[in-house]
């Protein structure tokens, strides 16, 4: 298997081309061609409406959904590893929860007239990521010492708190409008994506990523178990704090963008794993890669099926993840 | 002889003419907008509204004195704020059976079938209306007042808001018709679509929804490329300057619109765009005094 791994990661990079240069064609404004994108991406002309949608609006999308999608996959499969559990995913720590509370927050609690309320809520959902990640971390470590089982109890029971305080704010929720907003952010959108907005996932996806790879060896160590782990040398508690650290700040900056986005972070390693094995040089480049992908199609379906707005990606990332991993686990068994 | 004489006078009261017209059936069952049958006491005397623009509508129509009560969102006239207070969203059952209606009015979306229903086996009948257009507004207007035993008062009060309306109508047909989006929401953007009562009031204000195409929801999520396609030549949402600072600096993109070129982005009453009521007429007014004002 590990042998078809270049294979694999080239047919899903060609999948992912192919991807880009169609969702490049997909969207309301006529004209918007490929000859176009080359002129613009040459000459820019800032008065072209063809221009604008090309650069501004479609491209950031498409890579939005690259990054958000690559990212979740990486931090579930870093997570998955730093707990040594299988069900685990890039949400285990609450933070889609604490995430979406921030934004609950934002959304209704603040009056609408704020003039600073659709900027905050962004801010509003990395201080909700980023306060629920330290809340299980704090109740998950004893003496500075992770504690897996703890950590995914912790992780549960917070989410639970978190949800339920969601649904407190949402039921104070005085109009229609402000309804909608709430469970329109629940279920996950790339369509915020813009220059300036990416930097945030862009820096958390890539900072996580160079964790992974400076600890690319030690992941398939801790697999073996923390007593084998240990025996065999490893830091095993700075391992899985690094791991930690890493696999939550790439989800509070995804999440913080784009909502919470369900099954990218739990399938998606699976995938990788059953492609490729348990243990693999280029295990982490193709799970990022693939979570990419696959996101970038759940869009580009989302859009097709529901124009202009399109459905929100997390529903169809659940609707085409779960048969997807059904057959994953079917196959394995 | 006598007592002969007595028979016939009482045979003679037993045989008045008002005996013989048929009993005031004590109910009466109508269909509502919905299709429905609802069935309630005929000329109820206790009576209630689920939705802002029906309680704005009972007031204008019904005996004040007959209305119970009304929700935590109905807030006009000042008025209705001395009513109590039934909590509409989660519909409190319990209060609104405790004040006895003889019938409920709600509109469409804003009361669930489900709550209804509920409300019927409570044995409290509830009444839709549904509007599409200014005059359907009218028409539930007359509707009031035909079930609520108050037909002259309906009618005058539409005869006079049609009068109204033509008048302003009439000032407003001529030139060009500036393409309106009108926003409810910014993150996501949300807009009046189509298929809502917001297409008539702007085109009688002069105007026309940028939003022809029809979708599924009334109120239908837009991307920044629809908006862009869109190119509005007038924008409905907030005042230019808070918009600037919210709207168009998260969606710097949509700069490039007619509507944030020409400066014309404006705020509107929300009770008044949002509620479909006896207002409907003054809706109309300010949507034209703000077309008027970007010309």
């Amino acid at each position: 298997m590990k042998r078809r791994a270049p294979l694999y990661i080239l047919l899903t990079l060609l999948v992912a081309v192919v991807l880009v240069v169609a969702g490049m064609r997909q969207g309301s404004i006529e004209g918007a061609d490929y000859a176009t994108l080359l002129q613009a991406l040459r000459h820019y002309d800032a008065t072209n409406p063809a221009h604008v949608v090309l650069v501004e609006l479609r491209l950031p999308r498409l890579l939005l959904a690259l990054l958000a999608g690559g990212g979740l996959a990486l931090s579930g499969y870093l997570m998955q590893t730093m707990v040594n559990n299988p069900l685990a995913d890039p949400y285990l720590l609450g933070t889609a929860s604490g995430a979406s509370l921030g934004a609950l927050v934002i959304t209704i609690l603040l009056p609408a007239s704020s003039s600073m309320t659709p900027w905050l809520v962004p801010v509003g959902s990395l201080a909700g990521a980023v306060g629920a990640t330290l809340l299980v971390i704090g109740i998950g470590t004893r003496r500075g010492r992770l504690i897996p089982t703890q950590l995914l109890l912790a992780g549960v029971a917070t989410a639970s708190l978190f949800n339920a305080l969601g649904g407190l704010i949402t039921f104070r929720a005085q109009t229609d409008s402000q309804l909608r907003a709430a469970v329109s952010w629940g279920m996950g959108s790339l369509e915020r994506a813009g220059w300036p907005l990416l930097a945030g996932p862009t820096v958390a996806v890539v900072l996580g990523m160079l964790v992974a790879w400076l600890l690319r060896r030690h992941l398939d160590v801790l697999l073996l178990g923390e007593e084998r782990a240990a025996t065999l040398g490893l830091d095993v508690g700075r391992t899985r704090w690094l791991l930690l650290l890493a696999s939550s700040g790439i989800t509070a900056g995804v999440v913080a963008l784009c909502g919470p986005l369900g099954f990218v972070g739990l399938i998606i390693p699976h995938a990788t794993r059953g492609l490729l094995g348990v243990t693999g040089r280029l295990n982490l480049a193709f799970c990022t890669l693939l979570g990419g992908t696959f996101l970038l199609a759940c869009d580009l379906l989302a859009r097709w099926l529901y124009p202009p707005a399109g459905l929100p990606v997390g529903l169809i990332t659940a609707l085409f993840g779960v048969p997807f991993f059904v057959y994953l686990l079917r196959k394995k068994g | 002889m006598r007592f002969c004489l007595f028979l016939l006078l009482v045979c003679a009261a037993c045989s008045s003419p008002a005996d013989k017209q048929p009993a005031q059936p004590t109910t009466v069952t109508v269909h509502d907008d919905l299709g429905r049958a609802v069935t309630f006491k005929a000329q109820p005397r206790r009576i209630m509204a689920l939705a802002a623009s029906m309680t704005e509508m009972l007031y204008a129509v019904a005996d004040t004195a007959a209305i119970v009560g009304r929700t935590q969102v109905c807030d006009y006239p000042a008025a209705a704020l001395k009513k109590p207070v039934v909590n509409s969203y989660p519909l409190d059952f319990e209060t609104l059976v405790g004040l006895h209606p003889d019938v409920v009015f709600t509109t469409e979306g804003i009361t669930s079938p489900a709550d209804a229903a509920r409300l019927q086996q409570l044995g409290v009948p509830v009444y839709y209306q549904t509007y599409r257009s200014v005059p359907d507004i009218f028409r539930g207007l007359r509707e009031l007042g035909r079930l609520l035993g108050r037909e002259p008062q309906a009618h005058r009060l539409t005869d006079s808001l049609q009068t109204e309306l033509q008048r302003l109508t009439a000032d407003s047909t001529a030139g060009n018709r500036p393409r309106v989006l009108a926003i409810t929401w910014l993150d996501p953007i949300y807009a009046y679509g189509f298929n809502t009562l917001f297409t008539d009031k702007i085109r009688r204000a002069g105007g026309q929804n940028a939003l022809t195409e029809t979708f599924p929801q009334p109120y239908p999520a837009l991307t920044r490329e629809y908006i862009l396609k869109l190119n509005p030549d007038v924008l409905i949402g907030g005042r230019f300057g808070k918009m600037d600072s919210t709207f168009f600096r998260m969606y710097p993109e949509l700069k490039r619109i007619h509507a944030y070129q020409q400066r014309r982005v404006f705020a509107i009453t929300g009770s008044l765009m949002e509620r479909p009521g006896p207002r409907v007429v003054e809706s109309v007014r300010e949507l034209q005094r703000l077309l008027r004002s970007a010309q």
